[in-house]
């Protein structure tokens, strides 16, 4: 039987500890288990053998520690090298008649990736492909992956592993005491994400006991496709007079284990405490057991970090927002790499309902493919919610779908060849799960039969790639009625005459049916109840819009899915017409207000109240003030008096920043007044922000961004851990007189050196202050900065400061 | 796991919104801002940080001007006068996970009043961590006296001495705690300490 129809077969029998083996042969505190390959091969050979003669059919190599980001390149060779070496000799010499593999053990690399962290994708992907061409090259049977806390480095490495070498993968992770990885990751969301890219076998590590990883191994069971593994502790770590001591022996480990067997559990051994006796004791328990077979699982999903949805079951909200057709405010963050404005149109879509967000980037100017990744990244950083790749760009698709944490949607395929030959690919690759337009060479059918047939065309070329049908969903297309006024019925027919024939999910952008029509929402919601109640299993559309918003939740509740019509209730009671009505006597106060607003404004702002504040701003424009009026006369004088206390020690961090929130919400109110020509902001002082090179602390420079803004200056704020190269990148191009560098630790403050000489020789134009918990006056003068913030409020007179000397130096 | 590492599952720190303004840098005599969302920004870090630690055991010894603290060497004359009387220390790690950071990331983007908060409740979150774990160490050794915590990068105690810490503690694994090149921990609301182990009858000093 080959290495991967014995895992199919089962029960398959790993290795157990290493690292307390070693510890009992004489590996020192503080000595690397793996720098024993070189040193004592010996001791390293006869732990394999002993396993394999207690009944393992698979030991993994003592390479858990050896990646590129610990070891040169030519230590992790040698140490490879040789720890195959031991398992070779080990599994020559041993007396054990069972079939003997050996595994590549890839452990994690010890840095967290981004967004949390500082490793970058790619790195860790090139770091972990190395490990694995230099044990493919030594002739391991297959990869074992394990004890990873993190979704993306598991990705990372199961990419690696995928792109470099053939052999089977088989991949484990560590999962808390609560159930989840450490950064999220939920046993239904991994299982997704690794079946999608391709992984043989999957399950859980470490940690745990084998009864308190039991739950976690029942949820692979129920998500996997592909069998289960589990590698257990010996229970927790006791101490016992002095020394670690595990809580389980091997009989009670085995009878643990082999409980699961029956339900589906396949491949097993043991990790921390467990010992050859373990794996004996383990094959005694299990022998001649047969766990059922796998039955592949039909069911269409989609993941997240931590997230997993299902299509198919209850219709699901796709958020259309970030899309920048027909948005010219987006269009303008997308053009201005303003990545706070997308991730603030994500947090609001996700707060009304949405459980799936569309992410398109693509406007004429922008590297569509670099955006695309990075705006993945990034959102994935602040939303759980799985994503929607939507791009037609190829190039931009494969390098967002690299990047994603998780099983995507994809947005989209559709008949025409060139497509399915250039994405399918994609998808077989990276996993995912495909939207499919049914529309091919010849355009779109203009019948739902014709439709049917390309989606038909389109499900057996993706069974070419081995792309399962669960994993495609079909969009019908929604044609404007104002043009065809038979556009929606042909759609819906497609719709359910799809779903019938295939058995497939489907998707619809529903507010294209209102396209040139006034009052579009009201037939848009209109439009996606019937497709609703048609069998749609996700609509794209705007959850900030009320009515679209309404359809959906009340077809919810029309249709039995929505227990004592609580979201219906939650929702209907947000509405603004009733919020009016609650809040009617509040409202009459306003006229009274008015004679005082002014007064009223200065103080709401210096206080810091947000909501007063922009009521009071609002009520002064519909009363005829001048916008640049109110912010000379009333918001200025009152952050200077706010900002005067700060520096007189009378007002504190959190109150200056809520008396610049309050500002803020004052000017926002003045911007929409005067259509964006805002209050002579627009068109201030260019001032690039960035957190340097190594540093990942951003609270400090967000706030110096939200004070400069205050005071007018136009802000770039590059974010943090920003290479040098990148700010001068962005002082070039905005041609910015002041850039603003934060660093709180000693160990960035030489990155902070380096980025202000590479200035002032490329960039002398731009003068550049410092900030940061451990800077000082005098520091700052060291490392060649122009001006130090003490605080937030010094950098902002640094800032004037600066704008000023060079407007007199203009003028003389 | 590696020989006589322990581990800690804190469980859940209650808020303590007067430790949070101070974390949030607003004395305690400041008139509170009025529409300072700091109930909102609790309701947004419910359930973000569960506390965990480890810790392990050495014995202390100085050898001429070097303090051997047996899972490193430091020259460090603070930590020296910190560690007076105490032939052993405790090293620990504690965390607030890498939720918190999220959340932290998520409320900054909306606000950086919010981002503030939920900074300061990172700090409190993983400081009440700290206590707790500190407060289960002192039962464990109830004939010892305590001293209280002390983390690189304080005084003169080298920020360096992480790479150390890391390694003995071997934090990627036990708490998913690892170090950028600037030793800079992540999740970001994480401790490491040094905790002296002295006589309780004489708190003498041993030199």
């Amino acid at each position: 039987m080959t290495f991967l129809e014995l895992l199919r077969k089962g029960p398959f029998y790993l290795d157990g500890g290493f690292g307390t083996l070693l510890q009992r042969k004489g590996l020192k505190p503080g000595e690397a288990p793996e720098s024993w390959n070189l040193t004592h091969p010996e001791e390293v050979a006869a732990i394999h053998r002993a396993y394999y003669e207690a009944g393992s059919h698979m030991v993994a190599t003592n390479t858990f520690g050896v990646h590129p980001q610990r070891y040169s390149l030519p230590d992790c060779e040698k140490m490879i090298r040789a720890a195959a070496a031991c398992a070779e000799k080990a599994r020559r010499e041993a007396d054990a008649g069972q079939e003997k593999f050996i595994a590549l053990d890839v452990g994690p690399c010890g840095k967290l990736l981004k967004p949390l962290g500082p490793l970058d994708f790619e790195e860790a992907v090139r770091g972990f492909a190395e490990v694995v061409r230099i044990g493919t090259a030594c002739g391991v049977d297959c990869i074992f992956l394990e004890t990873m806390n993190d979704g993306a480095e598991t990705r990372a490495a199961l990419l690696a592993a995928k792109e470099n070498c053939n052999l089977p993968v088989l991949v484990s992770n560590a999962y808390g005491a609560d159930g989840k990885l450490m950064t999220g990751g939920t046993p239904s969301s991994v299982a997704a994400m690794l079946e999608g890219l391709g992984a043989d076998a999957v399950g859980v590590n470490c940690s745990l006991g084998p009864d308190a990883l039991a739950p976690i191994v029942e949820q692979y069971l129920e998500a996997a496709s592909v069998p289960v593994l589990m590698k257990p502790n010996a229970g927790l770590p006791r101490d016992r007079d002095g020394k670690t001591v595990y809580d389980i022996g091997p009989e009670e480990f085995s009878r643990q284990i082999a409980r699961l067997v029956p339900k589906g559990l396949r491949i097993m051994g043991g990790c921390c405490g467990t010992t050859p006796d373990y794996i004996r004791a383990l094959k005694a328990a299990t022998a001649g057991m047969k766990p059922p077979a796998i039955k592949p699982k039909d069911r269409t999903v989609v993941a997240s970090r931590g997230r997993t949805v299902e299509l198919g079951k209850d219709p699901v909200i796709i958020g259309e927002r970030i899309n920048p057709t027909g948005k010219k405010r987006l269009r303008k963050a997308l053009e201005e790499g303003d990545m706070a404005y997308i991730l603030n149109e994500a947090i609001a879509q996700e707060e009304r309902g949405a459980e799936v967000l569309d992410v398109n980037v693509g406007t004429p100017g922008v590297d569509e493919a670099a955006l695309l990744a990075q705006a993945v990244q990034e959102l994935q950083a602040v939303t759980d919610l799985p994503l929607q790749l939507d791009t037609a760009d190829p190039a931009a698709m494969e390098k967002a779908l690299r990047v994603y944490n998780g099983k995507a949607m994809i947005n989209s395929v559709n008949g025409k060849r060139e497509v399915m030959d250039a994405l399918f690919p994609l998808v077989r690759k990276y996993g995912g799960v495909a939207v499919a337009l049914t529309l091919d060479e010849n355009g779109i059918p203009a019948t739902a039969e014709g439709r049917l047939a390309i989606a038909e065309r389109i499900l057996a070329e993706a069974e070419k790639y081995g792309i399962r049908r669960k994993d495609i969903l079909f969009d019908p297309l929604t044609m404007t009625v104002s043009t065809d006024g038979l556009a929606a019925k042909v759609t819906l027919d497609a719709l359910r005459l799809i779903r019938e024939k295939t058995g497939c999910g489907t998707v619809l952008g529903v507010s294209n049916v209102s396209f040139g029509l006034p009052e579009r929402e009201v037939l848009g919601s209109a439009f996606l109840t019937m497709a609703l109640h048609s069998g749609l299993s996700a609509a794209i559309m705007n959850p900030l819009s009320d009515r679209m918003l309404g359809a959906m939740i009340s077809y919810r509740t029309l249709t039995g899915r929505d227990d004592n019509c609580g979201a219906y209730i939650g929702f209907a009671s947000s509405l603004p017409a009733l919020q009016a009505v609650a809040a009617g006597p509040a409202e009459g106060v306003r006229a009274a207000a008015a004679e005082t607003e002014e007064k009223g404004l200065r103080r709401a702002v210096a206080k810091g109240l947000c909501r007063e504040a922009a009521k009071l701003a609002r009520a002064a424009l519909e009363g005829g003030q001048d916008g640049m009026d109110l912010v000379q006369r009333e918001i200025i004088p009152a952050l200077d008096e706010v900002g005067q206390g700060f520096e007189s020690k009378r007002i504190f961090l959190p109150q200056l920043m809520m008396s610049a929130e309050a500002a803020e919400a004052a000017f926002r109110e003045i911007k929409e007044k005067t259509g964006g020509q805002a209050e002579g902001r627009e068109g201030g002082t260019p001032v690039v922000l960035a957190t340097v090179k190594g540093d990942i602390h951003d609270i400090g420079k967000n706030i110096v961004r939200l004070l400069l803004e205050n005071y007018g200056f136009a802000v770039t704020d590059l974010g943090k851990d920003v290479p040098p190269d990148k700010v001068l990148e962005a002082v070039e191009r905005l041609r910015a007189p002041v850039c603003g560098l934060s660093a709180l630790m000693t160990t960035t403050v030489p990155a902070m050196a380096e980025t202000v000489a590479l200035l002032h020789e490329r960039a002398p134009w731009c003068r550049v202050m410092v900030g940061g918990a451990v800077l000082t006056e005098e520091y700052a003068r060291q490392i060649g900065a122009d001006g130090y913030g003490r605080d937030a409020m010094a950098a902002v007179r640094v800032a004037e400061r600066f704008v000023q000397e060079n407007a007199e130096k203009g003028n003389t | 796991m590696k020989e006589g590492l322990r581990l800690e599952e804190l469980g859940e720190i209650p808020f303590d919104r007067k430790e949070i303004l101070r974390y949030a840098m607003l004395p305690s005599f400041a008139e509170m801002p009025e529409e300072l969302p700091l109930e909102e920004c609790l309701k947004a870090a419910e359930g973000a940080a569960k506390c965990r630690a480890v810790w392990c055991r050495y014995p202390l010894s100085r050898e001429g001007k070097s303090l051997n603290l047996g899972f490193a060497r430091t020259e460090s004359r603070d930590l020296r006068k910190h560690l007076e009387g105490c032939g052993e220390l405790l090293l620990f790690a504690c965390t607030a996970g890498a939720e918190t950071d999220r959340r932290i990331a998520r409320a900054g983007l909306l606000s950086p009043a919010k981002g503030l908060l939920m900074h300061a409740i990172g700090a409190q979150q993983v400081e009440g961590g700290c206590d707790r774990l500190c407060a289960r160490l002192a039962e464990r050794f109830p004939d010892r006296r305590l001293t209280d915590r002390y983390s690189p990068g304080y005084g003169d105690l080298p920020l360096s001495l992480q790479r150390d810490v890391a390694e003995a503690l071997d934090l990627g694994r036990t708490l998913g705690i690892t170090l950028t090149d600037s030793l800079l921990m992540t999740p970001s609301k994480s401790v490491t300490a040094i905790i002296g182990l002295g006589d309780r009858e004489t708190g003498g000093r041993e030199e």
